[in-house]
């Protein structure tokens, strides 16, 4: 592992978030985070110093509420990284445009299609929607066609044999 | 009729026919030469190899309707063509084609020419402003700011000749150029000359008032049909008026090589000269981008005019001495 | 129109409070697409431009959810339609990676060339359009002369001369021949004397230089902050490119220089896609020395099974990192497909970087960061 990518690991560690490593192979992406929103602010805030670049803000419609995923990656090493926050009762979660100012209009798409409020976001008019068209919410999905979380995850492998058999030939 | 009036008249139609016979050509001249330099054929429909093409335009354009624009004050916005046109067509009575076709004969021929040219500027300001739209105000407060700016270097470096001359009359200007052509002792005033009248005409790379990716057109924008047709021709008269000087005070005038056609040599020399002028400043506009506007007015005032002045005073020197 | 952007002041002193606004779009001359620039300005400086965007929105997002990747496929053609096929690139390599399908050699080289070519197209649209912006008529015919001779070898073997649909899960979907390769041997060698042309006609314009020298320089710490890639990153120093540190394909076989500029002015953006186009020229050479013979699409089953799960694929477009993320439920519809879009990071940069500056600035800064207006609205 790159020397930065563990100084990144560490540095979120010390904060108590877990990152759980990912194969880039089949999945395109180093580590995988579920934080939940309350937390979501200092990781981004981590993510800078780290020098991490914000790649995009995107929403997902699952059951039972909308999860925001953000996807950062490094411009000096390989390290991509994706984390997957899930929105409160009131369909909001707090924004990171302070922070990266590039999600300013990432989250203006993200509310346009889904809806989703974001707290303190300077200036949350439509971006790529019209301006009578904010309750479209164009990406929601219906109730006949909607996931449940876990149903678009990828399977994890739980307490098998063959991970015992991996840790004897290790 | 007395003869003199018969012959004024007659010379004023023949001006006037000559103007709109210059935009034909000198139009035409411009599109084909910029689709060479962009290798491509041009015009080549209307006509063999489109000669008539600038014909139909001016008839097309004579056929549209003068739109005029709500809230715009409509006096003025009529008015500002013709203000425009009519003291582009006047320099033209004065400029000495060949040692006998000159209409009118001054003693002061020169100041007339650059108060006429002057006069342009308040055509500008009158069309922007009628125009009722932002995007034409843009060009005219650029236009007017670059076009007063630039006529301190032009006289300048005409004052230059003059000094040497002694005379502002264009005919004594040519006399004058007996030896050798102006422009082989003041190459530095033929340049800034040459530069400024690019910058009065609006030429790029000084056409910042009529900047098409910024502003749309500048302060024509409001305009079509005649309206329009009437800047096109003033633009392209002023180009001809300014190319004219360069070629009276600098290049010898309607003087050359004698040809076997009577008086009329001094004609074909002229054109030659002043369509060999006007083809470099079409050609100029063809290769470089546009000055941005601050840095136009800086070049103005930061290096034409210091130079120009510089260029006078050692004139005036040598001339003393000599 | 507010915006929060409390640690910039305006960047000069103007006395008068002459505001007004001014509006550059969305029928424009400059603006290289559908783009409205909301412009609030004071004489001749630009106080705060806002970009109003969404003009040309086609909810390409929506359309992934309801089509199977072949259904979609000249979608991605048609985003970003001055250099398509890295996006059609993208696209399949996801699908490629979330079933683990294997591309045969062949089809990864012809890949390459065929990207590479795409890329030297639209650099050149690019010089031509920048040029028309600030007045200079001539280039932008002499780089369509250039481009027409790509275009017509891509016209022969993809059927299409702008919006391409020719790669496939697996592969390509049609062979290249040796016409083929002669021909894009010749245009290498055409192309290797035309940047003499371009030399002297515009890098070397003094107008052009002070036109474009010290015009909205990006520094690092903004383009982390915005998520700014691509050449316009490039010319800010930073040798970022998708190819170099996130290899896909075969591009680690091949040997290539990453331009970068010093400044991050625009006149630095110019000369790294003048550069990236000899780059680019390399890579084509070194691949069809390398092509190897074999199949050029694999077996791929006619209904995709993709396993649940979520997967990133990241290419490098003309303009920048272009990452496709998709989240798949099973069977072969996507669940929901993000498409992040390079020009739409580089253009939200506009307002904190084109405060204070004159029109004819923003005019040139704009259109150095090369922007085309249908991909960022897909």
């Amino acid at each position: 592992m790159h020397p930065a990518t563990e100084k990144l690991v560490t540095a979120l560690s010390e904060q108590s978030i877990v990152l759980n490593e990912c194969d880039y192979a089949e999945r395109g992406y180093h580590f995988e985070i579920d934080l939940d929103a309350g937390r979501l602010r200092e990781f981004a805030q981590c993510m800078l110093e780290q020098e991490m670049y914000l790649v995009f803000v995107g929403g997902l419609h699952v059951d039972p509420a909308i999860e925001i995923i953000y996807q950062f990656a490094s411009y000096d090493r390989l390290c991509r990284l994706v984390l997957r926050v899930v929105v409160d009762s009131n369909n909001a979660i707090p924004t990171i445009s302070d922070i990266y100012q590039g999600a300013n209009w990432h989250e203006r798409e993200t509310r346009d299609f889904y809806g989703v409020i974001f707290i303190d976001h300077p200036n949350l008019v439509p971006l790529i929607l019209a301006e009578e068209d904010v309750d479209l919410k164009p990406l929601l999905k219906n109730s006949d066609n909607i996931k449940e979380s876990a149903a678009v995850r990828w399977v994890t492998v739980e307490e098998q044999p063959e991970t015992d058999e991996k840790a004897d030939t290790d | 009729m007395p003869p003199e009036l018969l012959r004024m008249i007659i010379a004023s139609v023949i001006v006037v026919a000559f103007v709109f016979l210059n935009a034909m050509i000198l139009g035409y001249m411009e599109r084909k030469v910029s689709a060479h330099i962009q290798r491509r054929p041009g015009l080549m429909e209307v006509g063999p190899h489109g000669i008539l093409q600038l014909l139909i335009d001016g008839i097309k354009l004579i056929g549209k309707q003068l739109i005029v624009p709500e809230g715009s004050n409509r006096f003025l916005f009529r008015l500002a063509p013709l203000l425009s046109f009519a003291p582009c067509v006047l320099p033209f009575v004065v400029i000495p084609f060949s040692k006998k076709l000159q209409i009118v004969s001054m003693d002061i021929s020169l100041i007339f020419i650059l108060a006429m040219t002057s006069i342009n500027v308040i055509a500008i300001l009158v069309a922007g402003w009628a125009s009722n739209n932002k995007y034409s105000l843009f060009g005219t407060f650029r236009s007017v700011a670059q076009a007063v700016s630039y006529e301190i270097p032009m006289l300048l470096s005409l004052l230059s000749i003059i000094f040497m001359t002694s005379t502002f009359s264009l005919q004594g200007i040519v006399a004058a150029q007996k030896y050798y052509w102006f422009i082989l002792v003041q190459p530095l005033a033929f340049i800034i000359y040459f530069i400024s009248g690019m910058a009065e005409t609006n030429r790029a790379p000084f056409d910042m008032p009529e900047a098409e990716s910024e502003l749309t057109a500048g302060f024509h924008t409001e305009y079509s049909g005649m309206g329009f047709s009437f800047f096109f021709l003033a633009e392209y008269a002023n180009m001809f008026t300014v190319c004219s000087i360069a070629t009276v005070l600098f290049l010898g005038g309607w003087k050359g090589i004698p040809l076997p056609l009577g008086d009329f040599t001094g004609i074909v020399w002229f054109m030659l000269k002043v369509y060999g002028l006007l083809f470099v400043m079409i050609w100029i506009r063809w290769t470089y981008p546009r000055v941005r506007f601050d840095q136009l007015m800086s070049f103005c005032w930061k290096y034409l005019i210091p130079f120009a002045l510089v260029n006078l005073l050692i004139t005036a020197v040598v001339v003393k001495l000599i | 129109m507010e915006t929060a952007q409390q640690n910039l002041e305006p960047a000069t002193d103007i006395p008068h409070d002459n505001r007004y606004y001014l509006n550059m779009g969305p029928q424009h001359p400059s603006t290289h697409g559908v783009l409205r620039v909301l412009l609030e300005m004071d004489g001749e400086y630009v106080i705060d431009p806002q970009p109003v965007l969404g003009y040309g929105h086609r909810m390409q997002e929506k359309m992934a959810e309801h089509k199977n990747w072949m259904a979609f496929m000249p979608n991605t053609g048609r985003m970003d339609y001055a250099a398509a096929l890295p996006y059609n690139h993208g696209y399949v390599a996801l699908f490629e990676r979330i079933c683990g399908i294997e591309v045969p050699a062949r089809a990864e080289y012809i890949r390459v060339i065929t990207s590479e070519l795409n890329r030297i197209v639209s650099h050149h649209l690019w010089i031509g359009a920048m040029l028309l912006d600030m007045g200079a008529f001539t280039p932008i015919l002499y780089t369509f002369d250039d481009r027409e001779q790509v275009l017509d070898i891509l016209e022969d073997v993809t059927g299409s001369r702008l919006t391409y649909c020719y790669f496939r899960v697996g592969g390509v979907c049609k062979d290249i021949d040796d016409n083929f390769v002669e021909k894009t041997r010749a245009f290498i060698k055409r192309q290797r004397e035309r940047f003499d042309v371009y030399n002297k006609l515009v890098t070397g314009n003094i107008i052009f230089i002070k036109r474009t020298e010290g015009v909205g320089v990006i520094s690092l710490d903004m383009a982390r902050r915005y998520g700014v890639t691509g050449p316009v990153l490039r010319g800010s120093g930073i040798a970022y490119d998708v190819r170099k540190n996130e290899p896909y394909s075969v591009y680690p076989k091949f040997d290539f220089d990453i331009p970068t500029g010093q400044n991050g002015d625009s006149y630095d953006r110019y000369l790294v896609r003048l550069e990236e186009i000899e780059q680019s020229l390399r890579i084509i050479e070194q691949a069809l020395d390398q092509l190897p013979d074999g199949p050029f699409l694999a077996k791929v089953p006619k209904k995709l099974k993709m396993p649940t799960g979520d997967s990133s694929f990241a290419v490098e477009a003309a303009r920048g990192e272009l990452t496709y993320y998709l989240v798949s439920g099973g069977g072969d519809i996507p669940y929901r497909l993000k498409i992040r879009v390079p020009s739409y990071s580089n253009l939200s940069v506009l307002p904190e970087l084109c405060q204070g500056m004159l029109l004819s600035d923003l005019v040139a800064a704009m259109g150095s960061m090369d922007l085309v207006i249908p991909e960022i609205d897909r």
